[in-house]
């Protein structure tokens, strides 16, 4: 079987600082692959070894996106294709189109995908994706179990889980319990750096229905944090009476 | 022109009617409140309700309900659609968007309608900075629980809409129900939460004895509800969980990953306890205690009588 997997090469945001006006410092920031996605790269690689199947891992971006593909290839994923573009100058509905569109260039059983990025969290480009093609999806697979011509997987949703099934090809978006997702060894990323990574232009990709950009950023700030950092170490006895005290001084507890 | 309203949640779709309220009050049209296949009396909202029926079982169904709404649009002339931002939400708001070929707006808050786009604004970057977006209208838009108020009174009148047939792509085989905590979250005054710190699961009974003195709710991070499922998905607060705004935040054994933190800010007065005094969640503390919670907690009950 063939699997895609999309991949977002996204801000290390544990790693984001913000200047001394409280914007995000963007240029100097550290990049990876979105967190989520490293579990849609596992599941894949699992479905390969316990199914025999060729993993494909999809991003959009810059040069610098093919460090997050080699990092999939070299988790055991067989070849990259990157779409080359800036990505800020997508919204979502643009992103999942031409995801979509490199998707349809080469015929698919599966295609992976998180719930969302690390940095932005959207959650929207995998069913966007499916939508485009006109697949069915199947949104926060906590277990997915490949069949002969179909999927069943389990939807871990807030107050339910759902057993779900449907038809290859299907779209699926995974939950990070789905799996703990391995680290490549040194051997593996070097490995990795023979494996193909192809590229495709963004406008070879453009058809007649590709979506204009509708959505922005105006503007990104740090958010203010004004607490007060009071500890009240030392005896916990004396620690935890302190701290009873301030909170009924805080008329937050019943005094 | 109308604003919709939509959430398989009851409480997030009378929140989401107010925001769909505040929006159509700005483009001078009407709200009205989207609820599938029979009117739901415990969803309270002071205004117009459609209810969508077909032959098929609508509610939970995300196919069906994207067909649904999407047939709607162009009959109710919609302008925004507002889905409340739960995991369903999100994806039928994704693909009602491209259905529709309009843009979308995820989890954005303070909703505004400015030189004809809407603008809203979201947390980024595991909710260490805020975005303020903005996109063309019409659009589609999903609003986190606890943004916005409910909306209060009963609906003003009530709509019955027959759709043709429609048929999923997915097929739904049959639902788990997950355990359901005692109280809820998003209404509590206090919540005491746990996280990594605790060893076992038997352990929690001790901050649940803390809560009920404090007659507060339980919370969580995240490992606890999806990777250990110590507690229901429902008591996971943060990013990819619910926003919280208590009066009294108590987070114990939660180091404060940015993405349980996304989840609290908007607490009034937040409390760490944790052993380790390097723990991101100190920074945001008004107050906080390092140490042993297993010593901690036994304390604070001797205290906070």
């Amino acid at each position: 079987m063939k699997i895609i997997v999309c991949v977002k090469h996204a801000i290390d945001e544990s790693e984001l600082k913000a200047d001394s006006s409280g914007k995000p410092e963007l240029q100097d920031a550290r990049t990876k692959m979105s967190s989520f996605d490293r579990n849609a790269v596992e599941e894949a690689i699992r479905i390969k070894e316990t199914k025999g199947a060729t993993v494909t891992i999809l991003s959009l971006g810059t040069d610098e996106a093919k460090k997050s593909i080699k990092e999939a290839l070299a988790m055991g994923a067989d070849e990259g294709l990157l779409i080359q573009c800036n990505p800020a100058e997508l919204d979502t509905l643009g992103t999942s189109y031409y995801l979509s569109q490199a998707i349809q260039r080469k015929p698919v059983d599966l295609v992976l995908c998180s719930e969302g990025s690390s940095d932005t969290y959207t959650g929207q480009v995998g069913p966007m994706i499916a939508e485009w093609i006109g697949y069915p999806f199947i949104g926060y697979a906590r277990k997915i179990e490949i069949r002969e011509n179909d999927v069943r997987c389990e939807q871990a949703y807030e107050d339910r889980v759902d057993v779900s099934e449907a038809k290859l090809p299907v779209v699926i978006s995974v939950v990070n319990e789905i799996n703990e997702p391995r680290y490549a060894t040194l051997i593996q990323m070097l490995q990795a750096s023979k494996k193909p990574i192809e590229d495709f232009r963004l406008e070879s990709l453009k058809g007649s229905d590709a979506p204009h950009t509708q959505v922005s950023v105006i503007d990104v700030n740090v958010q203010a944090v004004n607490r007060k950092r009071i500890i009240f170490d030392g005896e916990i006895n004396e620690a935890a009476k302190k701290l009873a005290d301030a909170l009924r001084n805080e008329r937050v507890i019943k005094s | 022109m109308t604003v919709l309203a939509y959430s398989e949640n009851s409480d997030l779709a009378t929140e989401t009617f107010t925001a769909s309220r505040e929006l159509a009050n700005q483009l001078d049209c009407e709200a009205l409140s989207i609820q599938l296949d029979e009117l739901d009396k415990s969803i309270q909202v002071n205004g117009k309700v459609a209810v969508l029926k077909s032959e098929r079982h609508l509610s939970g169904n995300p196919d069906l309900i994207v067909t649904a709404l999407s047939n709607l649009v162009p009959k109710l002339n919609a302008s925004v659609i507002l889905i409340g931002a739960t995991r369903l939400g999100r994806q039928v708001a994704s693909q009602i968007a491209v259905r529709m070929r309009v843009s979308a707006l995820s989890e954005v808050r303070s909703l505004k309608v400015e030189d004809a786009k809407l603008t809203g604004v979201r947390a980024v970057y595991g909710g260490r900075f805020t975005a303020k977006v903005s996109s063309g209208i019409p659009c589609v838009a999903t609003i986190p629980t606890g943004t916005y108020q409910k909306n209060e009174g009963s609906p003003t009148s009530v709509e019955i809409i027959s759709l043709d047939r429609m048929s999923e792509k997915v097929v739904h085989i049959e639902t788990r129900p997950k355990i359901k905590g005692s109280t809820d979250i998003k209404t509590a005054l206090i919540i005491i939460s746990a996280g990594r710190g605790f060893k076992k699961k038997e352990d929690l009974l001790m901050l649940e004895k803390l809560a009920k003195r404090l007659d507060g709710a339980v919370g969580c991070s995240r490992p606890l509800s999806s990777d250990l499922g110590w507690m229901g998905e429902e008591n996971h607060i943060g990013l990819t969980g619910a926003y919280v705004h208590p009066d009294l935040y108590v987070a114990v054994g939660i180091s404060g990953q940015l993405q349980h933190i996304a989840g609290i800010r908007d607490s009034k007065i937040i409390v760490a306890i944790n052993k380790d005094k390097q723990a991101p969640i100190f920074q945001i503390a008004d107050y906080g205690i390092v140490g042993d919670l297993y010593e901690i907690i036994p304390a604070l009950l001797k205290y906070l009588a």
